[in-house]
Parts: structure tokens; sequence; C-alpha cells
């Protein structure tokens, strides 16, 4: 058991770290599906961006901090203005409120490929968080466990947020019954708003903390995207608890998973989502039917 | 031209990865969705497919009017990069020659495949059917150059591969109507083997490349010249080709295998991931890398110092000091304001045979059979990757091999050529 331990002690170790790093890509967009119902499927375009930011601000690992800040605020600029036009279509639906957030992705996507092109750029992450460090007799990249950290922080904020304060017990009662607040005297568009651009700043910001690993590159926004689906799908849609126990699930899939069977590593991203589903067809943490 | 490059690098979500609970929204909703969203996925495409007819004008050609030429480009997807430096080795081969082939003004037709069999398929059909092109170039993968192979050879239109090194395609799938001024995966993997065990090591050497055709042909070919040598691996592994973002789990098995080399083929992004992780999982310091040239071509900028000490064999670096290539690359520094790789080399070679033969037919496009004739005998051709030539029966390039380290050049890095490893023709 020591010896096995031993021997996958990076791949474990990775997988938590993979699963922070899929839970800061997935927070935005399950927060926004939790409290607003709309599937923002420009989430993985807004990502790729807050990673061009990146990209273009931080030099040899210096300026991450200014990459941030600026990524925080043009996401939550954007997330208002995605808000504004999302609006319009309420009456009308989910459905239609995410093809136009599809409709968004596309725009992103294509405005990024004009004004970067299809090269590909790494990030270098700051020189304090640069390079590898020795753990119980293996390499592992420091960079990597400041992602750990991050995730938990990330999470517990979230976490506190949403559930622990009189912001969020309103944000929940809006979800719940927006005429009712309304009528106590909150301005419930505003806070939806919000809402919307909180997610969509979660999605630039973790778009800047996933460069240095990820790296910037077209494309970038789908693998993304796909990735942010499957943890809240198997966490269960807009449970946030549900989206950080599947990012790390997901993480072990994809590290450990992939490391004790790479001939079947194609299959076990989807094989775990199907199982999951098999048995909990709501997702992990999804509720039955509201 | 109609730039086919429009809907580049838009998400790729395919129906199944939309969420199927029925949290929130009815399932029938969702599943309406996902049908939308796959729909309107395929829009692009569609509209791509459909639209830009600028005139379907008269395709055989007299040597007077317009020079019909189509390129087929990866120009989103995972090998973008590489697709837009053909493009430019392409175009620059024009600007410096007035924008004429063969002594006719070149008509040139830029489609984006995306990587992608099926679009390849429709785009080839448009570049035959509506633009009715004399003849083609380009495509980055395989995949779509097999799956276009039967089009171009039935309808005797010359497909000059530009990159795609499928062994087949020069092998039991060549066509008299199907050239290639790249390499067989076969080549500069064939090439590495001897050398590797000369130099390396004499066993215990892990063989690493992405899960599809071509990773599995330049593995294969190393293999093929390392145990003819006397060598043995340690072992090999193939990760899923581009959905892979993290390659520690197959880091952490080539590292419990303990070899005393690793032979990576990557290319594009995936280069850059492999290559920095190799380096960051503490690899780099202790297994040496080496591979084909594809791993640290085009890439070194984003790998950074994880490339340095890599070394591989390639036909080409852009070091290279014969005259032919010093003057390539100041003009296409020149023009594209960036370094030009082996894939705009390759792609300006594909001009520059179609110039060279179109001379011989003095500009004369009609007798199809009698433009292949010329494509094959063109004899040498001075290119920036030395002189090289066609193989009369599998019309694929007989080249000289460079071993090549990554060195700092400058405060650049760069690919210094330390060795020859000989020229080296496919075997077919």
């Amino acid at each position: 058991m020591l010896h096995w331990l031993d021997a996958n002690f990076v791949s474990l170790l990775n997988g938590v770290a993979v699963g922070m790093l899929l839970f800061t890509m997935a927070v935005g967009l399950s927060l926004i599906f939790g409290l607003m119902d709309v599937l923002n499927l420009a989430h993985g375009a807004v990502f790729m961006l807050g990673s061009y930011v990146a990209f273009e601000l931080v030099d040899d690992g210096r300026g991450f901090l200014p990459a941030v800040l600026v990524a925080v605020v043009l996401g939550a600029a954007l997330g208002v203005v995605m808000a504004f036009a999302v609006r319009p279509l309420v009456s009308r639906g989910p459905l239609d409120q995410a093809l136009l957030t599809l409709g968004l992705a596309f725009v992103l996507s294509n405005l990024a490929l004009a004004v970067w092109g299809t090269d590909f750029h790494s990030v270098r992450p700051p020189p304090w968080l640069d390079g590898s460090v020795e753990l119980v007799g293996h390499t592992y990249p420091v960079y990597r466990l400041a992602i750990i950290v991050l995730g938990l922080v990330l999470a517990a904020a979230v976490y506190l947020v949403v559930e622990r304060t009189r912001l969020g017990a309103v944000i929940r009662a809006a979800v719940v019954d927006r005429a009712m607040v309304s009528a106590l005297g909150i301005n419930v568009s505003l806070l939806l708003v919000g809402v919307f651009a909180a997610g969509v700043m979660l999605a630039a910001f973790g778009g800047v903390v996933g460069a240095p690993v990820l790296n910037v590159r077209p494309g970038l926004d789908s693998e993304v995207l796909i990735l942010a689906l499957l943890v809240v799908v198997i966490g269960g849609l807009g449970s946030l608890r549900g989206a950080f126990v599947g990012a790390l699930l997901i993480g072990q899939v994809q590290a450990l998973g992939v490391a004790l069977l790479p001939e079947q590593s194609s299959f076990l991203l989807f094989g775990a989502m199907a199982l999951i589903l098999l048995a909990r067809p709501s997702g992990l943490f999804g509720e039955v039917s509201r | 031209m109609s730039a086919g490059n429009g809907h580049g690098g838009t998400p790729q979500v395919p129906a199944a990865a939309a969420p199927p609970g029925p949290v929130g929204v009815g399932r029938r909703t969702l599943l309406r969705l996902a049908g939308a969203a796959g729909a309107a996925l395929a829009l692009p495409q569609l509209a791509a497919a459909c639209g830009s007819s600028d005139g379907g004008g008269s395709g055989s050609g007299g040597a007077s009017d317009e020079l019909r030429v189509g390129l087929l480009l990866e120009l989103s997807a995972v090998y973008a990069v590489n697709g837009q430096d053909m493009r430019s080795g392409f175009e620059l081969y024009l600007s410096e020659h007035g924008g004429q082939l063969g002594g006719r003004k070149v008509n040139l037709t830029v489609e984006d495949i995306a990587g992608d069999p099926a679009v390849g398929v429709q785009k080839a059909t448009k570049l035959l059917r509506q633009e009715r092109v004399a003849l083609a170039s380009g495509i980055v993968t395989s995949s779509v150059a097999l799956a276009v192979r039967d089009m171009f050879d039935t309808s005797k239109v010359p497909l000059i591969i530009s990159n795609a090194g499928a062994n087949s395609l020069t092998r039991d799938r060549k066509s008299r109507y199907l050239f290639r001024t790249s390499f067989s995966n076969w080549q500069p993997n064939y090439s590495m083997g001897q050398w590797v065990y000369d130099n390396v090591a004499k066993d215990g050497v892990y063989a690493v490349a992405p899960d599809y055709v071509a990773g599995h042909e330049q593995t294969d070919a190393f293999k093929e010249a390392y145990t003819k040598a006397g060598g043995k691996l340690a072992g090999e592994v193939h990760p899923p080709f581009a959905t892979t973002q993290d390659y520690q789990p197959f880091l952490s098995q080539i590292r419990k295998a303990n070899p005393k080399a690793v032979y990576a083929f990557f290319s594009g992004g995936e280069a850059v991931t492999f290559v920095k992780q190799y380096a960051e999982f503490g690899l780099k310091d202790s297994v040496p890398l080496v591979g084909p040239g594809f791993t640290v071509e085009g890439v070194l900028e984003a790998q950074g110092d994880a490339a340095l000490g890599v070394r591989s064999g390639l036909h080409y670096t852009i070091l290279l000091d014969n005259p032919t290539n010093q003057r390539f690359v100041a003009a296409y520094r020149q023009k594209f304001s960036k370094d030009p790789t082996v894939f705009s080399v390759q792609s300006y070679d594909a001009a520059q045979l179609i110039d060279l033969a179109l001379k011989k037919t003095n500009g004369d496009t009609a007798n199809q059979e009698a433009v292949a004739e010329a494509l094959a005998s063109v004899g040498e051709i001075d290119s920036p990757r030395g002189r090289f030539r066609l193989d009369a029966t599998t019309h694929n390039p007989v080249q000289p091999f460079y071993l090549r380290e990554v060195r700092k050049v400058g405060d650049r890095l760069g690919n210094v050529k330390i060795g020859d490893l000989g020229e080296l023709a496919d075997p077919g």
C-alpha cells in the first residue's frame, strides 16, 4: 500500500491540482446556472480572453497581479453587458438565452483569432511560483501547488458569500421567488446583473490563473467549456458543492485514472461521466426536480 | 481569394457534452438546447461551403488566362499555426514572382479544412467543382489528405501535399496526381534511429507520441531504425490526440520505466505542453529528450528554456547557412514579421514546384497528364532546406536530414545544426 502510494504520489497530488484548476474553470458557469438558470456557453471564450490578458501583461512572470486585476475588471464589465443582452430573452426561456451566449462565444473567439492570430503562447508563473520542488522524492511544479491553495480559497469564498452572508441569502431568495424579494424593496434585476457579472468575472479570472498550465492558444475556449460543462453536469447542474466535488473527481480520473490505465485514457473521462449519470441522473448533488 | 478562415477557433461543443440533467429546466428543453447548439456549430461550415462563390469561371487553362490554384489548409483547430505558416510560405513565393506561376497570373483560393476529413472533402469538392482549380496544395493532417486523395486522383488535378506525412500517401496510396514537398512520417524518424543508438543510449529508450496515425508512424519508424541498429525500447505510450491537456500521468508512467532517454513526437500546441511539462516534472534534468524535429519546430518561443538541449532530426532548421535559406528567411521575416518554420518552407517549395513544372509546359494546364508528368520530372529543387528532388515513382522528396539541438542563439532559442543524418528517400 505504502509502495503504491509512493509510486502514484505525483498522480494523486496532480489529481487534486487538476481538480482545483477544473473548479476555477467551472465555478462561474455553475454560479450563473444555479442562480439564474442561464447556461452561459460563452464561458470558455471569456476564460480564453482572460488567458490572452495574461499573455499580454505577464512578461517573464512579472505583472501577474495587474493581469489578474485587468482580467477581473474586463470580465465583470463583459458580464454586465451579457446580463443586459440576455435580459430581453428571459421570458423566452433558457434555450434562447443559451443560444445568445453561444453567439457571443463565436464573436469572442473570432475576435481573439483576429487580434492574436493562431500562434501558441505560454505564460510564465510569477518568479516565486516558478520552477519545481522536491516532495518526498518526487519533482512537482510549484505553480500547481499554488493552484491547489487558490482553488480551496476560491471555493471557501464563494461558499461563504452564497451561504453565509446577507447578500447570499437575498440572492438565493431571489432565485426562488423574484416577485417576493422585489416586494421587499430589493432591486432584483440589479442583483441578477451582479450575479452574472460575478460569474463571468470568475471565468476571466480562471483564464489568468490557468494560462501557465494550459497555455494560451486558439481552441482553448472550447476545451475549457467542455470540461466546465462536464464538471457541472457530474456535480449536478447549478450546485456549487457539486461543482467542487465533481472537479475533484474528474481531476483524479484525469490524473490517477490515466496513470493507471494509460491505454484507456480516451474513454476514462466520458466513461466516468456515464457511470455517475447512470447512478445519479441529476448529478452528484443535483436536485431531482424543482 | 475567398479565405475560408472566417470561423477559426470557434468552440466545438459536441452535443454529448451538453448537460443532460433535468434540474431547473426540463430534460426536453436541454435536449433541444443540445441539438440547437450542435446545429449552430455546424452553421459556419455550411455557410462557408455554400457562400463565397466568386464565379465558376473556366478552369481548363490555355496559357493566357488566370491560373486557378487552391490551398487546403488547417486555419483553425490544433494545427492552425502550421496552416498559417504554410499559407505564408506559399504567398511569399507568389509575391516574389509577381503573383505568377509558370508565367500565368495566379488566382488563389484558400480554404480552411480545420483538420477535419469531412470538412476537407467538402472543401476539396468546392475547389474541384466550383472553383475548377488546375492544381491544389496544402494539408497539414494526414487524415484529411487520405480523405481527399481519391477526389484528386479521379479528377486528375495534381495535389501537392505540403505537410501531411502519412507513409501510405507515397506508398500504396500513391497516385500519378499526388505529390509531396514535405516528408513521409518514416523519414525524419528513421534518420534518428542509428544516431540515437550510437550517441544517446544502446537500450532503454522510451517512445511517446499522440494516439493517431501520424503519431504511430513516427514512433514505428524510429523503432524500426533503432532496433535495426541493435537498440531495445524501454516502452511506448500514446496519449489521446488533441484532447490531452496534461501529460503528467504519462510522464509518471515514463518515469516508472526508468528510461535512459525519451523519444517524443508532438507538434504545435501539444509540443509546447509536452516539452514544458517534461521539464516541470523533473525529467529534463535526468533523461535526455530526443525526437523528430516537429517537437521543437515553430514553438520554441512558447516552450522557452524547457526546450534547451532537445536534439532532433529534421530536413530543415531556420539556422541553415546556405544562401537560398538566408535569402528566404530575410524575405519571410520582412513580409510577415515572424520567423519561417519547416512548414513555411514545404509550402514555399510547393509553389516553386508548380512554377518549375508549368514553365516546362509553357503555362499550359489543359493537358492534365502533361502537368503531372512535368511535376514528376522537374529535377533538383533549390530549396531553403538544401537541394532536393522528388522520387520519380513515389513523388516523395529525397532530401538531406539534419541533426539539430536547441541552444541559445543570442537572446533567443534556435535549432542549431550539429550534424548531418544523410540524404534519405522513403523506401516506398
